[in-house]
């Protein structure tokens, strides 16, 4: 009850003219970063970052967190249109989405995914405003043991998670990641560490400048390399817009699973948007009575997807605000906006900043709002977005990309740094190593070798507490449960004790 | 060398190899600060030597990956395919402003000039003939000149960034 006054407490606040002004413009822009395939809600968000220093933390936060729920949400503008998902999160929406456009659905289709992401979302603020004090308290038990093991833990689920058919990249990328974060100040003894000469590297690889190369100028490149892609014939048709109560009513267990399965993947370090809408999407399949609909325009299946997705980003915020640990990828950049304007996100955030937790589910809600309000009342016009030649936005976004990151510290250098991320992002995608785990390990690098330091000084060299500890031992545990089972040999074992105990009969129903 | 095929995965295997290497000797070497007496289990090239140990280990599993595996190999998963010379001017010339324009020219002009290459490198061949290609540029040169004075503006007198 207190969570929900609190709550109510926090609208009120956020209801100024400046505030909902801030609301409107920010959540379109998110649509639209999010609607242009190229243009990723971690880019929308990190460029974003560099323009609201001026702003004071309400109202920077606010436009952040606006910036990532409009930019998830635009994703499946492109991907219901052109089948190409505007950001990785909409993947799973472009196989029963642009189906739904060719039969001549395209407004109808949209307006089932702003349903669906509204109420993902709206899932995921509940769950986010239960959920987060309750995951603060247990994290004030956290001391540098646990710190270790959750940092370590964050970097081999999302390696494991993104890293698709090969774990073992996800983990390479991963440890990348931390190894960046060894370079400059060391955060015990204030030792420089492999500086390689550079008076700049001193203070380390900053994540802005890193964050914009590997998901900016990266994703420019990636866009100049692809194909042109095409609009859907259909994609103007007079069909309706706003989705049928029934519908929404036919798949509200759909909503509520998605919406919860979203939430708890956001949950999972640095695992992101895109798993979410896939396991909700494999989840809704399996329990369906219209599967054989799926991938030939499914509504359930649009909406599961689009329900997931959306359900990651208030997921994705309850570890990033107890546990200072991103549940994605554009979280990682919020983490770093947070510190920026003055929130210090960890365990302590329920005592320094009681009330901040639910400022956030405030901002969401204003965000699901005006996503809402946008998705119904402008499908049309955000086509005539799309239309956009890449040929004219690349290199506004570069140029922005470029300024961007400089306007933080005033150093060239910076620039520099961004270069080489996108370039080093580029080759790196190109050879299906995920970008998730690499960001994760920037953010993470710095936690991990405090804690192990500090843990091993606190024990005196032992590492009997890194073990024995329960917290510690529970996350030993699931660490190496999830490498093992990661591993080809022990996956296919387990595939053939699977296959032995349910003979191949009894299971075509679920496989198909 | 296709950037999926298991030459690159040796190939950037014995570049993880030597980068772990590297990584694990200068963690092992880095200064242990003795001089001011901290707890030996708190040395600075503590996690590096780890991190460097555990990048070899991921290069030989990538190394034994692709045992038996040859680049004329094709799996059945569609590879997505791209226009490399497109990528390579973006690239080139994307670096050539950032790294050769940006703090040698006002961050306005280089923009400009920037947005306008870019831009106009894409459009010249498929704009046709000279009449509609010369509208095209023109175009092109009002949008860049308009969207470079825009950002430098939004920077400078908006943000109170002293641009580069």
């Amino acid at each position: 009850m207190e969570a929900l006054s609190q709550f109510f407490a926090a609208i009120v606040h956020f209801t100024t003219p400046l505030l909902l002004f801030h609301v409107a413009w920010s959540t379109l822009l998110g649509i639209l970063v999010g609607s242009l395939p190229g243009l990723t809600a971690t880019m929308g968000v990190a460029l974003l970052t560099t323009l609201t220093y001026t702003l004071d933390k309400d109202a920077a936060i606010l436009v952040l967190i606006c910036m990532y729920v409009g930019a998830i949400y635009g994703g499946s503008r492109s991907a219901i249109l052109l089948n190409i998902p505007g950001t990785p999160a909409s993947a799973a929406t472009s196989l029963d989405g642009f189906p739904l456009a060719q039969k001549g659905q395209a407004g109808y289709a949209m307006g089932l995914a702003t349903a669906g992401s509204a109420m993902g979302t709206l899932v995921g603020i509940v769950l986010l405003v239960l959920l987060a004090p309750a995951l603060a308290a247990v994290a004030l038990d956290f001391g540098s043991f646990e710190f270790f093991w959750l940092a370590v833990f964050g970097i081999v689920i999302s390696g494991q998670l993104t890293g698709g058919v090969s774990p073992l990249k996800g983990y390479i990328a991963g440890i990348l990641g931390l190894m960046v974060a060894m370079i400059g100040s060391e955060g015990i003894h204030a030792h420089i560490r492999f500086n390689l000469g550079f008076s700049e590297l001193n203070g380390g690889i900053a994540l802005i400048p890193a964050m914009v190369g590997a998901f900016g100028f990266a994703e420019v490149l990636s866009v100049m390399w692809r194909k042109k892609s095409v609009l859907s014939a259909k994609e103007l048709s007079e069909d309706r817009i706003l989705p049928k109560l029934a519908d929404l009513w036919k798949y509200k267990r759909t909503i509520a699973r998605s919406g919860i399965i979203g939430t708890l993947v956001g949950i999972i370090p640095g695992v992101g948007e895109d798993i979410g809408a896939w396991a909700s999407y494999a989840a809704a399949k399996r329990s369906s009575k219209e599967r054989d609909e799926f991938g030939k325009g499914s509504k359930e299946g649009l909406t599961a997807a689009e329900t997931g997705n959306s359900a990651v980003v208030p997921g994705a915020l309850i570890p990033a605000l107890t546990l200072a640990v991103p549940g994605s990828a554009p979280a990682a950049v919020l983490i770093a906006a947070l510190f920026i304007h003055g929130v210090r996100p960890g365990p302590m955030i329920m005592i320094e900043q009681p009330d901040f937790i639910y400022s956030v589910a405030a901002m969401l809600f204003f965000a699901t709002l005006a996503i809402t309000i946008y998705g119904l009342s402008l499908t049309r016009i955000f086509i005539l977005v799309l239309r956009i030649p890449r040929e004219f936005l690349m290199p506004v976004v570069f140029t922005l990309c470029v300024i961007g990151p400089y306007a933080l510290t005033q150093r060239v250098f910076d620039i520099w740094v961004m270069v080489g991320f996108g370039l080093v992002g580029f080759v790196l995608r190109k050879m299906n190593y995920p970008m998730a785990p690499l960001v994760l390990g920037i953010i993470l690098g710095s936690l991990l070798d405090k804690s192990l330091r500090r843990g091993l000084t606190l024990s005196n060299g032992s590492l009997e507490p890194f073990f024995m500890r329960p917290i510690s031992a529970m996350f030993v545990v699931v660490i190496v449960l999830s490498i093992i089972l990661s591993l080809p040999a022990v996956q296919k074992a387990v595939a053939r004790w699977i296959d032995r105990l349910m003979p191949a009969g009894k299971r075509t129903g679920e496989d198909q | 060398m296709q950037p999926e095929s298991p030459t690159a995965d040796r190939v950037t295997a014995a570049v993880l190899l030597l980068l772990g290497g590297a990584m694990c000797w200068g963690g092992f070497v880095m200064d242990r600060l003795e001089i001011r007496q901290i707890h030996p289990a708190s040395i600075p090239g503590l996690l590096p030597i780890f991190l460097g140990f555990f990048l070899m280990i991921c290069a030989i599993f990538l190394a034994l990956g692709t045992r038996g595996k040859t680049s004329s190999e094709t799996d059945d998963t569609p590879k997505e395919t791209g226009n490399w010379s497109d990528f390579a001017f973006a690239a080139v010339w994307s670096c050539l402003f950032a790294v050769g324009m940006v703090s040698r020219i006002p961050f306005v002009v280089a923009s400009a000039i920037y947005i306008l290459v870019f831009t106009g490198w894409y459009l010249w061949k498929p704009s046709g003939e000279d009449g509609k290609r010369l509208r095209m540029m023109l175009l092109v040169t009002l949008y860049a000149v308009l969207v470079a004075i825009g950002i430098s503006v939004l920077f400078r007198y908006g943000f109170l960034v002293r641009l580069p």
